[in-house]
């Protein structure tokens, strides 16, 4: 199993934890249903907050920012990835949100514990962050964070993260129905296909 | 397309369950030979406007697959253990929408070879599993896999390859456009004495049978075509099926139990319409084609006091020997772009080890392939053995995204009674039915060939001029889209659960057939067996109907 399968299933497995007591089954197909509601309720590229609070929020955009940083080309944060994992966890990921709030508490906690002077993660220098998402980037709630991180930074802008496509734009991926070849730069100049002789029947 | 409706107290001579790979062509085969047929499929029907770019629904919320909330699986890697809930995606992973997986499969259609059927007389005997001969010999299957070619449409290059089995067609469409990745690959190869071709694809290079050629999107591996170019049941034989004014597809019709009366025979197929009212189709003959995960789980939920172990299942064979095959990969780096998110996933594959090699010390063997790895984000959350997973390094790694490519690795899995599928002791689905729960664990052999793979797609990558080159872990699976041998195909009734015609030891007017009827798992790339399997099948079956031989 790779390293994704991991995240996702821990990902996942606080939601259909959630999910088993919920009189009624909601399935993926009803979620999108909701993330429809929601984008026409709430257009994407908005600032508001809807499950996160504000130093809640401040928190996993930093962590999403440790992930991918903000360089000389933007990151998590000029994405908006912490409007998506807000937007997520209200609507499609609404199941995950309890677990996920009662592990951020417990990140958060046990970040003051071993600094208590620092007023919160997000407050807390660069270095100081990194040393220690390198002691806690095994557990679950880092690996929830990292999924929804990508989910926030890759997929389509309408989600509310991938703002102005620029997590399509750093790794130049271009969103579009219709291509022609050449498609790359190793394709321009091919002969076409010879049959090997030599070897055929 | 709507057209011809049955009454359900009407008996119509075939019930078909199940709309994908292997249902669309037997309903097609059935109705054309002038019986009438209702196929009953779970999920919805779409048309192609509903099909978009958009990994969030589709990898992530099961916009056309099962999902893990309404259709819940358990899983565990031995069966001493309890099996868990799988809450992120399920272990058997399947199309659920008319069309089935052909609307989201990668489309990759080489034959099998010769040796896939016999591999066991030519082997010997492997202790602890189920090795077997298939009942049927390729050349059996050959007209079969021509005509997938051209009634399904396929683009190839037929006599390019130094092991392709023998055919009596080329294919009718030449190559797609060979991709960065496929020259590099071609390039590589070649350069170590190996023999990459062309790509065998069910994607068409131009317009064939009124669908249009491909428009190189990028969007196949995962996705359903939105402009139909790749060939999926729903764009191909159910229209045909249709056209004929004997086949009515049902959608959102989730098939419970096939009944059967006091002389063993079946009388038809209990199902949920969409509002989960309970209806039944009577029928003079039943095909389950539900795929090799459903189909054995409906024939063990319609146990009765004559079959209390399952329809079918004296041999009590049924969901046993699960296949998944494996899908490894070496990723390669390279100095300029290749922008492997456009077009086709697959343009080069290799089978220069395909045949299992006794000198390497276990069983297996596999075919190569060039490809683009999954798209943006899916391609982000994955890593590779040793790679960083965050921080400045790993966003210095997203950005080698339009300069790699994957050379894929597909390979055996032996078939181990332990591997299989059952029903949930505990656990029930959205409709209160028994939910499936897998138990799978890969044999060493299978692991042992994947890492042997991994090496050669590396090497080859590496030949290629690579700057960089790594390699996926190795690790049992725990989920698969290939789901095979769960109703092996056999002549002997208490070691097989359906006979060479598909038709089940037990129940003269059941059939089964889809990936479950798989003796070996192949190489990898199954669906184009599945498909030959049911030309073959609907063709035997309607002749049988017709002779009232049902």
């Amino acid at each position: 199993m790779d390293s994704a399968s991991l995240s996702r299933r821990t990902l996942l497995h606080a939601i259909a934890a959630a999910m088993a007591t919920a009189a009624l089954p909601f399935g993926w197909a009803d979620i999108a249903q909701a993330v429809q509601d929601m984008r026409s309720a709430a257009p994407a590229g908005g600032s508001t907050l809807t499950f996160l609070s504000a130093a809640d929020a401040a928190d996993v955009e930093a962590i999403a920012a440790q992930i991918i940083p903000s360089d000389d080309s933007p990151g998590a944060r000029e994405a908006g990835v912490v409007y998506f994992i807000d937007r997520a966890l209200a609507t499609f990921f609404t199941q995950l949100g309890a677990d996920y709030r009662a592990q951020l508490t417990a990140f958060q906690q046990a970040f003051r514990e071993r600094h208590p002077s620092a007023a919160s993660f997000a407050a807390a220098a660069s270095d100081q962050q990194i040393a220690y998402l390198n002691i806690v980037d095994r557990t679950p709630f880092f690996n929830t964070t990292r999924v929804l991180t990508l989910l926030g930074m890759f997929t389509r802008p309408t989600y509310g993260g991938n703002r102005d496509g620029v997590g399509w734009k750093l790794i130049g991926f271009e969103d579009a129905h219709v291509f022609q070849p050449p498609f790359g730069y190793y394709d321009r100049d091919y002969p076409g296909f010879v049959v090997d002789q030599l070897h055929s029947k | 397309m709507t057209g011809q409706t049955f009454k359900e107290s009407e008996t119509v001579d075939f019930v078909v369950v199940g709309s994908g790979a292997a249902g669309g062509v037997v309903a097609r085969e059935l109705a054309r030979g002038g019986l009438t047929v209702v196929v009953l499929e779970q999920g919805p029907r779409f048309s192609l406007r509903n099909f978009r770019h958009d990994e969030l629904q589709d990898w992530y919320l099961g916009g056309i697959t099962n999902d893990v909330v309404k259709n819940p699986q358990t899983f565990r890697d031995d069966e001493t253990k309890k099996a868990e809930l799988q809450t992120f995606k399920p272990a058997l992973w399947y199309g659920r929408a008319v069309g089935g997986a052909s609307l989201h499969y990668t489309a990759n259609f080489w034959r099998f070879h010769a040796i896939d059927f016999n591999e066991r007389s030519v082997l010997g005997p492997i202790a602890g599993t189920g090795f077997a001969d298939w009942p049927i010999s390729y050349a059996d299957l050959e007209p079969y896999y021509t005509k997938v070619e051209w009634e399904i449409g396929v683009s190839g290059l037929a006599g390019a390859s130094p092991f392709d089995p023998p055919r009596t067609r080329p294919y009718p469409m030449p190559p797609l456009p060979v991709k960065s990745s496929g020259v590099l690959f071609e390039r590589g190869a070649r350069k170590l004495g190996l023999h990459p071709i062309p790509a065998p694809m069910a994607i068409n290079s131009q317009t064939y049978n009124g669908r249009s050629g491909c428009v190189h999107c990028g969007f196949c591996h995962g996705f359903a075509c939105e402009v139909g170019a790749k060939a999926s049941t729903l764009t191909t034989v159910i229209p045909e099926a249709e056209k004929t004014g004997r086949c009515e597809v049902r959608p959102d019709s989730y098939a419970s139990r096939i009944d059967t009366n006091t002389d063993g025979r079946a009388t038809g197929v209990a199902y949920f319409d969409r509002d989960r009212r309970e209806r039944f189709q009577r029928a003079r003959a039943v095909v389950v084609c539900a795929n090799g995960a459903e189909t054995p789980r409906l024939l063990l939920m319609s146990a009765s006091s004559r079959f209390p172990h399952g329809l079918a299942n004296s041999s009590g064979l049924v969901g046993k020997y699960l296949m998944f095959n494996y899908s490894g990969r070496a990723t390669g780096v390279f100095e300029h772009e290749l922008n492997e998110y456009k077009s086709v996933q697959v343009t080069r594959i290799l089978h220069d080890f395909y045949d299992s090699d006794p000198k390497r010390g276990y069983y297996g063997g596999g075919g190569l392939d060039a490809r683009m790895g999954p798209q943006p984000t899916t391609w982000a959350i994955r890593t590779d053995i040793d790679q960083p997973s965050w921080g400045s390094a790993y966003k210095a790694r997203l950005k080698e995204f339009p300069r790699s490519m994957q050379a894929a690795t597909h390979s055996t899995s032996l078939a181990l009674a332990s591997n299989n599928v059952t029903l949930d002791p505990e656990l029930k689905d959205a409709w209160g039915l028994p939910a499936i729960r897998v138990t799978y664990k890969d044999h060493p052999d299978d692991l042992a060939t994947v890492r042997f793979l991994q090496d050669r797609a590396a090497e080859i990558l590496d030949a290629a001029g690579a700057l960089k080159v790594t390699q996926g872990p190795v690790a049992p699976q725990t989920s698969s889209v290939h789901l095979l041998g769960t109703c092996r195909m056999g002549n002997d009734p208490a070691t097989s659960v359906v006979d060479k015609y598909h038709r089940s030891h037990d129940v003269p007017n059941l059939f089964l057939c889809d990936g479950s009827s798989l003796v070996t798992s192949g190489r990898g790339q199954p669906t184009m067996t599945i498909q030959a399997l049911a030309f073959r099948a609907g063709e035997h079956i309607a002749q049988f109907a017709r002779r009232g031989d049902i």
